[in-house]
Order: structure tokens, then sequence, then C-alpha cells
């Protein structure tokens, strides 16, 4: 039961970064029908940004760690990668969204290996670990429940990740900006005609959904400690995965996918074997989607606006 | 750029090759590099570069067959398999005599049936993959020791600790799952009990759910055969996790890179069965190597691997030499046949055996200290 427990807890942690990534890939797939393939290595590139900010305040500038100094890491890195993807939608996408789906798609993976090659030759190609002095923020608790050991620092990340995610469903379905961004999803022809700037809306797309990958890099970074240049590859591939999963363009349904596919892959590698656990992870998609094609929650939730 | 520019550099671009070649004195001897220079193991592949550009300097001071001096051509393989043989391909028709590398032994398999073909030289610094020299190769040499000599080593070890069950870790490369697979039959044979044997992905980096599992089934010390990125991460979850086993990793978690990407905490106390650290390598030559590397880059070499990069280069200019010739089958015979007791870089190389398996072995304990050191087990 400890064991069972245990690789809940183990798989929730994994899922949950996922799901914070695969809500940049849904996003811009709801409002484009693009797949951004750069997605990941815009998380990539948050978790590098997120340690030479860690850098620059708390080793160079002497700031002693707080979580008001982690906030700020996390403030700065939001900003900085979602200044990236407006930058990435104007160059990489905006020009050719009138050539139809495929020509995104590839501009996308361009995109990806040219941020992947550049953080490489700028960071180098090495391992780069986060420093010790971050471990000072999050004081190191342990409980054990029911055989099951869970860290602050886990607790710390998952509420993270959940008030991330609770915040952006809240501001999608609640406010004026986030009614016009399922307009805009829906039909883009119409919504100009309702008087919405979809331009300005794709806009907004390539910052919350970049903004939300860079926090889970930041994530990443804190807390397995170790970041490297093709890191977005394998998580970008998974979020990907857990969007379609969930029903790729549906937030929540993103979300869901990203929970699930952690748990799977953890309860495949507990009672399994670890090196089983991607076929394991991937036949469970199949079925899944042969019995529902369009993902748990379904592509698109029909409904009145 | 206007049409004024474009004339004198187009002469400039056309001219300077031939004025480089205007005193060409005699020509050099280029001898490939093959390692992973970006990429995962990218630490490995840059100090494989370091040593061999220290050892190419001091070979150039003399010169080699009348004075001729040794050039190195490079090629990066990033340490996978496909890139591999694309390396092999370019260094062979680049016309290089012999070849250093690669750094594992995914990435040398490939490459190694390329050379052959060739007919080239190539010593390998650290692919120990028992099946590499399976194959009945006739130039294929390697200056690094079997894993199943390791396997050995490392069962009697976990043995020695008093282990009576134990896991076995591996991340499906050539190398590890190799290596996995000798230390299970040996621990097997020592009267061990093996109660998990299995492999992580290296390219997660979330072990918890392994770490979880392994656990649940109460092993007295677990040994892990890959390498150190995944290696470091292992330790710092299962300290996270409180694991109650020992670990004992392999030799490709030799760097001090592990302990940093673990943290300290996580690290210490852990044992590693490896080659001698660059530092505790016996004989004259391996000390003013020591000594001379500290002199050019400011710092000791990290890896024993890097320092095996040195010996698989001199032990081709050795050939080179006693044979008075760059001709590979000439050089393969005389390693295979006269090559004995030569004072490497890396401790006395006895000889070669019919494989091109270097002979002997020097596998040590290491154990991480308080401070992060790793320190000899005596």
């Amino acid at each position: 039961m400890g064991q069972f427990l245990q690789q809940l807890i183990n798989g929730l942690t994994i899922g949950s970064f996922y799901a914070l990534i695969a809500l940049g890939y849904t996003m811009v797939y709801g409002v484009l029908k693009l797949i951004n393939f750069a997605h990941g290595d815009l998380f990539m590139l948050g978790a590098y940004v997120g340690l030479v900010t860690l850098m620059g305040l708390v080793v160079n500038m002497g700031m002693s760690a707080s979580l008001l100094v982690l906030l700020a890491i996390f403030l700065i890195v939001m900003v900085v990668i979602a200044l990236v993807g407006i930058v990435l939608e104007r160059v990489a996408y905006r020009p050719l969204y009138r050539a139809g789906r495929l020509p995104p798609v590839v501009s996308a993976l361009g995109a990806a290996i040219f941020i992947q090659n550049a953080v490489m030759l700028l960071y180098g190609a090495r391992y780069r670990t986060y420093p010790e002095e971050f471990k000072a923020i999050v004081p190191e608790v342990i409980w054990t429940v029911g055989g099951a050991r869970i860290s602050l620092m886990q607790v710390v990340m998952l509420a993270i990740a959940f008030v991330l995610m609770a915040g952006l469903y809240i501001f999608v379905q609640y406010t004026r900006v986030g009614t016009a961004m399922r307009a805009v999803s829906l039909d883009h022809d119409i919504a100009r005609l309702m008087g919405i700037d979809v331009y300005r809306i794709i806009a907004l797309v390539f910052i919350i959904g970049p903004a939300l990958g860079a926090a889970g890099g930041v994530m990443v970074g804190l807390f397995y400690g170790r970041i490297y240049f093709t890191l977005g590859w394998g998580y970008g591939l998974k979020a990907f995965t857990a969007a379609i999963l969930g029903g790729i363009g549906n937030i929540p349904g993103a979300m869901i996918g990203g929970l699930l596919l952690g748990v799977i892959e953890a309860l495949a590698t507990g009672f399994v074997s670890d090196a089983w656990k991607n076929a394991i992870a991937f036949v469970v998609l199949i079925l899944i989607l042969i019995w529902r094609p369009t993902g748990l929650l379904g592509e698109r939730v029909v409904e009145k606006l | 750029m206007s049409k004024r520019f474009v004339v004198p550099l187009v002469l400039l671009l056309v001219l300077t090759p031939l004025a480089g070649c205007a005193p060409a004195a005699k020509e050099s001897i280029k001898i490939g590099l093959q390692a992973p220079i970006t990429g995962e193991y990218a630490y490995e592949g840059e100090g494989f570069v370091k040593v061999v550009e220290l050892v190419t300097g001091q070979i150039n001071e003399k010169g080699i067959l009348d004075g001729r001096k040794i050039e190195i051509t490079k090629c990066d393989d990033v340490g996978k398999p496909d890139e591999s043989s694309k390396c092999a391909n370019q260094l062979v028709s680049a016309g290089v005599k012999a070849v250093v590398g690669s750094y594992s032994s995914t990435c040398t398999e490939p490459a190694s049936e390329i050379y052959n073909e060739a007919g080239l030289l190539q010593i390998t610094p650290s692919s120990t993959a028992t099946r590499l020299s399976q194959k009945g190769f006739q130039r294929f040499f390697r200056v690094c020791f079997l894993d199943d000599r390791q396997g050995l080593f490392a069962a009697n070890f976990m043995k020695e600790l008093g282990a009576k069950k134990i896991g076995v870790i591996h991340d499906n490369s050539t190398y590890a799952q190799g290596l996995a697979e000798h230390t299970k039959r040996y621990s097997e044979e020592a009267g061990l009990e093996v109660v998990i044997f299995d492999a992580i992905n290296p390219e997660d980096t979330d072990f918890k759910p392994i770490l979880t599992k392994i656990d649940g089934l109460g092993p007295d010390a677990v040994y892990f055969s890959g390498y150190h990125p995944q290696g470091g991460l292992l330790l710092k979850q299962s300290r996270e996790l409180g694991t109650g086993f020992k670990w004992i990793v392999g030799n490709a978690c030799n760097n001090p890179e592990m302990v940093e990407i673990s943290g300290l905490d996580a690290a210490k106390g852990t044992y590693i069965t490896t080659e001698p650290l660059p530092k505790d390598i016996p004989g004259d030559v391996a000390k003013k190597f020591y000594d001379d590397f500290v002199a050019k880059y400011d710092e000791p070499p990290a890896s024993i691997w890097w320092v095996m990069a040195g010996d698989a280069l001199r032990v081709i200019v050795k050939a080179m030499e006693e044979t008075n010739s760059t001709d590979s089958a000439k050089m393969a015979e005389y390693l295979h046949t006269k090559f004995k007791d030569y004072p490497g870089v890396t401790g006395n190389i006895i000889g070669f055996d019919e494989k091109g398996d270097r002979l002997g072995t020097v596998h040590e304990a290491y154990i991480i200290s308080e401070a992060g050191e790793f320190e000899m087990v005596k």
C-alpha cells in the first residue's frame, strides 16, 4: 500500500510538470491549429534563464535566498520567455499563417532546433546544476504519510503548478479577454467580425503559453537540480502526448492528460519495469485514442458564448 | 558587398593555402580523433581534445619518422551511433593513418566496422564493452580494460561489504548493459541474490518510481553501471526518498560532476568501482604527464578516460616509430606481437592480447568522502 501511494505521489509530481508544459501546446493549437514544436525548447530555455537569474540574484548580488527571491526569479523568467515567445510568433509563424497548416509546423521544428543549438553554444554542451543555495528557499521537511514520503519541496512544486493551471483556467473561462480567446479558437473570421483583434489574441497566447512553460523550466531546475540543452525534447514529447491524451486544444484536458501520463509511467515502472515504462504509457495512449479519438475530454467542448 | 572588395577577397582565399604550402618541409602524418565533443558526453570529449593536444604538442617537439609532425583531425560524433558512422567515414576520407576513439561503446561499435573495412588502426581510450573485440577485427585495440573484469571486481567488492541481496541497474547503452550483465553473473556466482535487474531511460530526469520499487524489494546494495549524469540524479533522489541500501556505481560515474549533480549530502558514502584516478596512477611517466597537464590547463585531468586518450595516441605513435611506417597492418602486427611493458600515462601497459584487449587489470574501489573527494578504499 505504501508502495502504491508513493508511486502515486511520484507520478503526480512528474505529471504536474507534463501538464504545465502541455498547456502551451494545447493553447497554441486551440487558437492556431498549429503544433508549436518549439514549445519544449522554450521550456528548456526557461530553465537556463532561471539558472542565470538565480546566479545573478543570489550568488552575484548576494541576496539571501528567500521566498521573495524565488517569486522574483519566476516573474523575471516568465517575462523573458514571454518576450521570446512573441518574437518567435512574429518571426517564425506570423509570416506563414496564410501559407496553410504545414509550413508553420516545419517552421516550428526549425525554431526548436535553433533554440536548442543557441543554448548549447551560449551555455556549453555540459550539464548545468542549480546551485545549492536555493535549497535554503524551501526548507527540507519530509512527511511520512501511510508509508509514503513527500517533501515540502514536492508540495511547493505541486502547489505552484496547480495555482498556475487554475489561474489560467479562470482567466480563459471568466474574463473578457479569455472569452475572446475562446472565440478566436472557434473561428478566426467570425471572431474578427465580432470586433476581436485576432492577431492580438494570438500574440497573447504566445505570451501565456511560453510563460507557463518557462515556469515549468524553472521548477524542473529547482526540483531536479540538473538541466541540459536537450531537456526540452524529452519533456516536450511527453507534454505533447499529454495534450493529445487529454484532447488537444482543451485546457482542462491538458492538465488531466499530463497528470494521467505521469501516474501511468510511475505505476508501469513500479509494477512492471522501468525499461518498459514508455512502451506501456504509449500503449495506454493508443487504447485511449481508439476509445476516444479526440482525447479524454474531446478536442473542443462545444459551448455557447 | 561591392565588386571592389570581391576580387581581392577571392585572391586572398585562393592564395592563402598556397602560401601555407610554400615552405612545406615534410608532410605531416594525419591521425584521427573521434570523440563526443558536444552532446551528452561532451565533458569527456572536451577532455579527450585537451589531452590529445597536449600529447601532440609534446610529440611534435621532436617529431617522428625523421622529423615529421603529427596532425590531429578531429570529428565530433555527439555520442550518438548514427553520427558516429558519419564521423568514421569522414575521417577515412580525410586520409588519416590511425584513429583514437571513440568514447562510448555505443559509438565505437558502428565506427569500428568502418575503420576495419578501411583497414585502419583504431585504438579506443574508453569503450569497455566486451563484445567490441569479439568481432575478429585485426586492427582494433583498446587501452582500457574490459567490462567483465570490472563486473567481477564489483561482485567481489559487494560481497566484501557484506551485502547478501543486491540490485543491478543499467541504462540500456551497450557499455552499461554489458557491465550490468557481467556484474549480475559474477554476483550470482559469488552467492549473492540479485533481487532486481532493470534499466532506466537516460533521457528521464525523475527516477523516483524505480527507486521506490527497488527499495520495496529490500536489497543491501545496488550497483548502477550507467553514466554520471543519471548516477547523480539517482543518488539525489534516493536520498530524498530515504532509501535504505548502499550505492555502488561503475566507472562511467567516475567524474566529479556526479557529486555536483547529486549534491554532497546525497553523494557521500557512495562507492565507485573504477580504474584509478589520474592522481593515483603509479609510475614516473604518469606522474610527469599529470604535472604537464596541470601546468598547461591549470586544472587536473578530471577523468581517467581523458588520460586513456593520451595513451591511445602515444601507443599509435610508438607503433609508428617502431615499425618505421604508417601502415596500419604493420602497426597492428607490432602491437599484437612485440609490444610489451610500455610505460604509459595510465600506468604500465603490459601488452595486448590477440583480440586487441589490454592485458592485466587495475580496478580499485573508491568512496566519496565527507568533503566530496574520491578516496581509494584500502
